[in-house]
């Protein structure tokens, strides 16, 4: 390529990893779920931090309550990763602890204490200041200017808000990702409940399986995508050449606008449940063994059991997962941008897909920062309401 | 109050003493030394080890023969080179010299952020192919230099052919037309295309549309040229060969790929814009027989293919403009052209050297050279693109006709054309 039009050769060929909001989480890529997990949520927020690999956004998220944490935590023997303590166990809420015992001053041994803490949140809190409140509020002022490639740009107030409001394309991707959203959100939980079911009665090789389940999560998205691409391709891919032997088929997965959705939904799915898994799975095994052996002496048959008892013990932690992944579903892109590159006719062209061309394709940066704005408070909307439902349920 | 401020001045004016030295130092890129030169440089040749025992070797001749100067060579990547530049260019601190394309040039000109280098080449000026030195020009002054063309054409699988009984490759659209119900019922598709939004046009549908006798943009630039009768006879072209399954369905996902796509894959029997790492990716692949590389396509109004000059620019703000003038001399000299292609498999942008190339095709890509287009460059080109692709898709999928789908984006094309600044 780059011989033909060395110019063209770099936007062509950019690392989507690098270049476009990160869809799946990589450490760093969590959503911004700095709120997501409220203080004293009890089983969620816990199996978050006992279950995530990365423990960044547990520490992140645990902010808010942690600080209190830090200054207030009552042992001074307690290992660095409980300063964060978004798994402190809601009854031990450190600030009514620390409260008890200091009585009002601080001693100098506490603020010690304090001063160690901090320095154990600093890194990451410098680097969440640094890195994703700078740049955001660096954001909310490009989204009310036109700065252009060349360096100039003037105040242009809401200009970029009223453009994006009667952009039809804006309108287009938002419910392409509303539409994905409602197809990967129950296609990811549904698949992570199941597992995390078998899981939890398996005994053999639990751990074995736990992995293989696991594995697509940790596997790069572009990847998988390139993978999930080969497995669709219409003339000669897997599914397709199974159909083929059945006398049925080809069917075009990336082709047709009808499909095509449904299509990378799926394999993001696939590619994104072992999260959600985990954190289920860490819920189920939080639910006393008593319950469900009085309901089975009460008579009620497995399903019984499971609807009546587990899932709504299971609830708070379904609940955090459902937004965790909705949050998730709203910021796809890379599968979109390997798979299809927002085709057919837009039919794959999501909300970030539409932020990344703005921003790096047309380098209409104001523009760009609105949508990414835009995106910011529908997320913003989602944890509010993860938030308000999940505080309700602790009442 | 006047005590005040004479003590917060010297400070002031120390700070923005050492703030100016700061940055007089750092702008020493742009040669505060009179006798410094600096290159922006992108890997041009492929292979980075080429790359840069190449540049090092032209930063020594030059040195050589111009005992006076320094050059310095940078070598940037390709990744966001516009951005960069900018803003480079904006803070004064660009390179002296810096590798351009012809579709970067209306920006930067219009900016004021390059100089003409009609100086610079006054001495071979006539040797330039006028194409080229053309594509680099702006108002009657060429704003690039020349120092390698780039350049595709038609390729063709044999085996393919064979197997349908094709024995002359279609180069003609007629031809093609002719061939693909042979090739259909021998169960491989006739022509490959890519229809991917991440696809650039100016290796899908705008040669189509060029061959056609079309254009994309009218003369003003004001405005977009595509929806016309040539537009329509382009599109209705490729959409009747992808609606009988002559251009293979795995096109919508394309982008300019070789590798892995069908045309690689030998599920398709020809391709119109193929470079000659193509070509040399499919002798290996296919086998050394297997491969034809032929004439640039021909439609009913012109032969052409795409391909584009890549040249030197100067920067508007250099300090040393007769040193930033004799290196780009130096570039377009007969021997730095011919030593350039070679290590970067480019062609020559004069009509005076050719590359000596140890590939097969060479002879038959230096025969395509004569018909290569440039492209349209425009400050909105790639804007237009993104807006013009999902109609060709929606062309394709039969959710439009042809007409529709070029009119819609005409329509969506003018509005941003309007709204460029």
């Amino acid at each position: 390529m780059s011989k033909v039009e060395p110019r063209e050769a770099s936007p062509d060929e950019p690392e989507p990893s690098k270049a476009g909001t990160p869809t799946w989480r990589g450490a760093t890529a969590r959503p911004p779920t700095p709120d997501g997990s409220p203080p004293g949520t009890g089983a969620a927020p816990a199996a978050l931090a006992g279950a995530a690999p990365e423990a960044a956004p547990g520490a992140l998220a645990g902010t808010p309550p942690g600080t209190g944490a830090v200054d207030g935590r009552p042992r001074p023997g307690a290992p660095p990763g409980g300063v964060a303590g978004p798994g402190a166990p809601p009854g031990a809420g450190a600030r009514p602890a620390g409260g008890a015992r200091g009585g009002g001053r601080r001693s100098p041994v506490r603020r010690r204490e304090a001063l160690v803490g901090l320095a154990f949140v600093a890194p990451m809190l410098v680097l969440f200041l640094v890195f994703r409140f700078g740049p955001t509020l660096g954001a909310a002022f490009l989204s009310l200017t036109d700065y252009r490639l060349s360096g100039e740009w003037t105040f242009i107030g809401a200009g970029n808000y009223t453009r994006l409001l009667q952009d039809d394309l804006f309108w287009e991707s938002l419910g392409v990702t509303a539409v994905y959203t409602a197809l990967y959100v129950p296609m990811t939980v549904l698949l992570a409940l199941g597992t995390a079911v078998l899981l939890h009665r398996t005994l053999w090789l639990r751990g074995f399986f736990r992995g293989l389940f696991f594995l697509p999560y940790v596997t790069s998205i572009v990847l998988a995508a390139v993978i999930w691409k080969w497995i669709y391709e219409v003339e000669d891919g897997l599914i397709n050449a199974a159909l083929g032997v059945l006398g049925a088929g080809p069917v075009d997965f990336l082709g047709d606008e009808s499909l095509v959705l449904p299509s990378i939904a799926a394999a993001s799915a696939w590619k994104g449940f072992g999260y959600s898994m985990l954190i289920l799975l860490a819920g189920l095994q939080s639910i006393p063994r008593e319950v469900a052996e009085a309901a089975t002496i009460d008579g009620a048959s497995a399903w019984q059991r499971f609807r009546w008892v587990t899932l709504p013990l299971l609830r708070p932690v379904l609940f955090f997962v459902l937004v965790i992944e909705a949050i998730q579903a709203f910021q796809v892109f890379d599968a979109m941008y390997v798979m299809t590159a927002g085709g057919p006719v837009r039919a794959s062209y999501s909300l970030v897909y539409f932020l990344y061309d703005s921003g790096f394709k047309f380098f209409d940066f104001g523009y760009a920062s609105a949508l990414g704005l835009v995106l910011f408070l529908i997320v913003l909307v989602f944890s509010l309401i993860q938030r308000r439902l999940i505080g309700r349920e602790e009442d | 109050m006047k005590t005040g401020f004479k003590r917060a001045t010297v400070p002031l004016a120390l700070l923005t003493l050492t703030a100016l030295t700061a940055a007089g130092c750092n702008s020493g890129d742009s040669g505060s030394a009179a006798n410094k030169v600096t290159v922006w440089m992108y890997p041009v040749i492929m292979d980075p080890k080429a790359n840069a025992a190449y540049w090092d070797g032209i930063e020594k001749g030059f040195e050589a023969a111009q005992k006076n100067l320094d050059l310095t060579i940078e070598q940037l990547p390709w990744e966001n080179r516009d951005q960069k530049l900018a803003t480079a260019f904006g803070s004064g601190k660009g390179p002296d010299v810096v590798l351009l394309g012809p579709d970067q040039i209306p920006q930067f000109q219009a900016n004021g952020a390059v100089q003409p280098v009609d100086r610079a080449i006054e001495k071979s000026r006539s040797a330039f192919r006028p194409a080229a030195l053309e594509a680099m020009t702006q108002d009657g002054k060429v704003y690039a230099a020349p120092i390698y063309h780039t350049v595709t054409s038609t390729l063709y699988n044999k085996k393919l052919l064979d197997k349908a009984g094709i024995k002359e490759p279609p180069t003609t659209w007629d031809a093609l037309r002719a061939a693909a119900p042979k090739l259909k019922q021998a169960g491989v598709a006739t022509l490959d295309y890519s229809a991917s939004n991440e696809a650039s046009l100016n290796m899908s549908f705008y040669p189509l549309l060029w061959q056609a006798g079309g254009r994309v943009f009218d003369e003003s630039g004001k405005k977009t040229a595509f929806n016309s009768p040539e537009g329509v006879e382009a599109l209705t072209f490729l959409v009747d060969l992808y609606k009988s399954g002559s251009v293979p369905r795995s096109a919508l996902t394309n982008a300019n790929l070789f590798t892995d796509h069908a045309l690689g894959k030998e599920q398709v029997a020809m391709g119109y814009t193929n470079t000659p790492s193509d070509a040399a990716l499919a002798e290996k692949t296919w086998g050394k027989g297997n491969v034809i590389v032929g004439p640039a396509l021909a439609g009913p109004k012109k032969q052409v293919c795409f391909g584009m000059p890549g040249g030197l620019g100067i920067n508007a703000r250099t300090k040393n403009l007769a040193g930033a003038e004799k290196f780009v001399a130096y570039m377009t000299e007969p021997a730095q052209i011919a030593s350039m292609g070679r290590a970067g498999g480019f062609f020559s942008p004069r009509t005076d050297v050719s590359v000596p190339h140890e590939s097969a095709f060479a002879k038959e890509y230096e025969a395509a050279l004569a018909h290569t287009f440039p492209g349209e460059p425009h400050p909105a080109a790639r804007q237009l693109m993104a807006l013009v692709t999902p109609e060709i898709q929606a062309a394709l999928t039969g959710k439009k006709t042809p007409e529709q789908a070029l009119e819609a984006a005409a329509k969506e094309g003018d509005d941003l054309l309007a709204r460029q600044r």
